[in-house]
C-alpha cells in the first residue's frame, strides 16, 4: 500500500491510523469467534494453525447427534414464540410511548425499558425463584415468558427509534381524511414503522437464539444449544463444541447482516428521495 | 356485515374517536392503554414479581417463604454486611474483587473504546457499515460462545500458543485462570456497551462547531478538552454505568476464564443458589446487586432521550 503511494502525506497517515485502530478493536472483538471457526474445522487433538488439517467431521458428528438435534429443536421452540410475541408486545409499547400522550408516560418508559439494563444473571435468578413460588415451573413455556421480559423492551427500543422519526401529525391528518381507528393503525401507522418492526423482530430472534442466562435458570431438564455448550465447556469437552458454537455464530452473522443491509438500503433510499 | 360494522363503531367509540363513551371501562381498550397492556402485564408478572421474590427470599430463614412476616429475619444481611465491613472472610474478599473487577473493566473499556468511538463518529467515512457490523456482530453472539472462543485461543496448545511458536516464543506464563484473564474477559464482553453510547454522543457534534473552534485559533488539544470531551460526557456516563452494572453480574467470564481463581459477587450468588443451596443468603447478596442496578438503570433511562437518538440516526 505505502509502496504504491510514493508521497504519503501526514493527513493520510493520520486517517490511516484511525482506520487501523478501529480495525484493531474490531479484530479484538472477532478473535474468539474466528478461533471457534478455526477450531471447528480442525482435525486433530491440539489446535495448531501451523500444521492445520481441515475436516468437516465435527459438523457431521454434530448433525448426527440426537442430543444436539434436540437442543437445537428446544432452542427453536423457545426462540420462535419469543420472536413473534416480543415483536407484538414491543411494538405495542413503542406505539403507545411514541405516538400518544398519556399520564405517567415517562414512568411507563422507565418500567418498560428497565429490564434492558439488568444483568441477565439477576433476571434469571429472580425468575427461577418466582417460577418456584408461583408453580410456574421450569421448561419451554417459562423460558419463553422469561426471555420475553428481556427481549420485548429491546424490540420496543428499536421500534421507538423508527416511530419517533415519523411525522407526529400523521395520525391527525389520517383522521381528518376519514380514517377510523382500525384503518389508522393498519394502513397508516404500521406501514410507516414496518422497517423498525422487521429489524426489531430479527434482533429478537438472534437474542433469543443466543440467550444463555435466562434459559439456564428456567429451562429445567430441557437442554438448549447454549446450555448444552455450557455443560460441555465445564464438564467433558468434545471437539463438536466448536462446531456447534460456530453454527450458532453463522446464523447470527447472517441475520445481523440482513438487518444491516436492510437499514443501509433504507437510508440510501431516503437520500435519493 | 352488519355485525362487523357494529363492532367497528364500537371499537371507534371505545378508541375515543367518537367521544361519547362515558363508561370508564372502555378507556382500557383505547389505543394507548390497549397497546401498553401486554408489556405492562408481562413485566408486572415476570419482572417485578421475580425481583420482589428475591427481596422476600432474602428475609427468610430457609428455602421456603414463611407466610408470617414476623418470622422474617435480617440475619443474612447482617452476615454479609459485617463480613464486608470488617473485610474478613469470603465477603470482604468478594466485595474487593467485585469492586476491583468492575471498576477496572469500566476504565479499560473506556480507554480502549473512546478513540474507536471518536474515529467511527468523525474520521471513518468509507466502509463504515462494515466496521459497525464487525463491532455489532459479537453482541449478538452468546456470551458463552465468545468466552469459550477466548478459552480456546488462550489455552495451552491453543491458537495463541501456535502463534507464539511461530515467532519463536516457546515459554510464556499461562494466560488462563487468573484474575487478569477475568478482567480481560469482562473488558472484551462489555466493550460495545461503552463504545456505542460514546459513539452516539460524539455524532451529535456538528462539523460547524469544529470549524468555528479552529477559526478562533483553537488547537487540536483545546478542541478536545473544551468541545469533544464535554459533549461526549453523557455517552461516557451512560456507558460507564452500563458497563459497571453489567460487569457486576459477570459470571461466565469468571467461571470459564478465571477457572474459579477469582470469587466475585456474581459467582458467589450463583454458589449460594447452586452448591450450598442457601437461597436466602444468595438472595440477600442479589438484593445488593438489584439496588445498584435499579439506580443505574433509572439514571441511564432518565438521561436517554430517544427522540435525539432517532434524529441522529437520520443524519447519519
Amino acid at each position: 500500500m505505502s509502496a504504491n503511494t510514493p508521497r504519503l502525506s501526514a493527513p493520510r497517515l493520520r486517517a490511516g491510523a484511525w482506520y487501523g485502530y478501529v480495525l484493531l478493536v474490531a479484530l479484538f472483538l472477532m478473535t474468539p469467534l474466528f478461533t471457534l471457526v478455526i477450531a471447528s474445522f480442525y482435525d486433530g487433538r491440539f489446535l495448531s494453525i501451523v500444521d492445520y488439517a481441515f475436516t468437516l467431521h465435527w459438523y457431521e458428528v454434530a448433525f448426527a447427534s440426537t442430543s444436539i438435534q434436540s437442543a437445537f429443536l428446544n432452542t427453536a421452540k423457545i426462540a420462535v414464540p419469543v420472536t413473534l410475541l416480543s415483536t407484538v408486545i414491543g411494538t405495542g409499547g413503542a406505539v403507545a410511548y411514541t405516538r400518544h400522550e398519556f399520564p405517567f408516560r415517562e414512568q411507563f418508559k422507565l418500567l418498560a425499558l428497565l429490564p434492558i439494563f439488568f444483568p441477565l444473571l439477576l433476571l434469571g435468578l429472580g425468575m427461577s425463584l418466582w417460577a418456584n413460588v408461583t408453580n410456574l415451573g421450569y421448561g419451554i413455556l417459562p423460558s419463553v415468558i422469561g426471555e420475553l421480559v428481556w427481549i420485548s423492551p429491546i424490540v420496543m427500543f428499536v421500534v421507538s427509534i423508527t416511530a419517533l422519526g415519523v411525522d407526529p401529525d400523521i395520525e391527525e391528518a389520517a383522521r381528518d381524511l376519514g380514517a377510523d381507528t382500525v384503518t389508522l393503525y393498519k394502513d397508516v401507522v404500521l406501514p410507516l414503522i414496518a422497517d423498525g418492526i422487521v429489524s426489531g423482530a430479527i434482533f429478537a430472534f438472534v437474542l433469543a437464539w443466543n440467550n444463555y442466562y435466562i434459559v439456564s435458570y428456567l429451562s429445567g431438564a430441557q437442554s438448549t444449544i447454549t446450555t448444552w455448550i455450557h455443560a460441555k465447556m465445564t464438564q467433558g469437552f468434545t471437539p463438536t463444541v466448536p462446531a456447534v458454537s460456530s453454527l450458532i455464530f453463522y446464523s447470527s452473522v447472517l441475520l445481523v447482516v440482513v438487518v444491516a443491509l436492510f437499514e443501509y438500503n433504507k437510508s440510501e433510499g431516503d437520500e435519493h428521495s | 356485515m352488519s355485525t362487523k360494522h357494529r363492532l367497528k363503531s364500537h371499537f371507534d367509540r371505545a378508541a375515543g374517536y367518537t367521544r361519547d363513551s362515558s363508561n370508564p371501562l372502555f378507556a382500557l381498550v383505547r389505543p394507548p392503554w390497549l397497546f401498553m397492556a401486554p408489556i405492562v402485564a408481562l413485566l408486572l408478572f415476570m419482572f417485578v414479581g421475580p425481583m420482589l421474590a428475591i427481596v422476600v427470599f432474602s428475609l427468610q430463614s430457609g428455602n421456603t417463604i414463611d407466610p408470617n412476616p414476623l418470622h422474617w429475619t435480617l440475619a443474612h444481611y447482617a452476615e454479609i454486611v459485617t463480613g464486608m465491613a470488617t473485610g474478613t472472610g469470603v465477603y470482604g474478599q468478594v466485595l474487593g474483587n467485585t469492586a476491583l473487577v468492575s471498576a477496572a473493566t469500566v476504565l479499560a473499556t473506556l480507554v480502549v473504546s473512546y478513540p474507536a468511538a471518536y474515529a467511527l463518529a468523525r474520521k471513518i467515512k468509507r466502509y463504515k457499515v462494515v466496521f459497525l457490523l464487525l463491532l455489532i456482530i459479537p453482541l449478538f453472539t452468546s456470551v458463552n460462545v465468545r468466552v469459550f472462543g477466548w478459552a480456546l485461543f488462550l489455552v495451552e496448545n491453543g491458537v495463541l500458543h501456535s502463534i507464539f511458536n511461530l515467532v519463536g516464543i516457546g515459554q510464556y506464563p499461562s494466560l488462563l485462570y487468573n484474575r487478569y484473564t477475568v478482567l480481560f474477559g469482562t473488558t472484551y464482553v462489555y466493550l460495545p456497551f461503552m463504545l456505542f453510547p460514546i459513539y452516539l454522543s460524539l455524532l451529535t457534534i456538528d462539523d460547524v462547531t469544529f470549524e468555528a473552534a479552529r477559526d478562533l485559533g483553537a488547537g487540536p488539544l483545546t478542541i478536545f478538552r473544551k468541545i469533544v470531551f464535554p459533549l461526549s460526557m453523557p455517552g461516557v456516563v451512560i456507558g460507564s454505568l452500563f458497563v459497571f452494572v453489567l460487569s457486576l453480574g459477570a459470571d461466565v467470564e469468571a467461571q470459564i476464564l478465571g477457572g474459579g481463581s477469582v470469587f466475585t459477587m456474581a459467582s458467589n450468588i450463583n454458589y449460594s443458589f447452586g452448591y450450598s443451596q442457601n437461597w436466602p443468603l444468595g438472595s440477600a447478596q442479589a438484593v445488593g446487586l438489584l439496588l445498584i442496578t435499579i439506580v443505574a438503570g433509572v439514571v441511564i433511562l432518565r438521561s436517554l432521550d430517544l427522540r435525539e437518538i432517532a434524529s441522529r440516526g437520520e443524519s447519519r
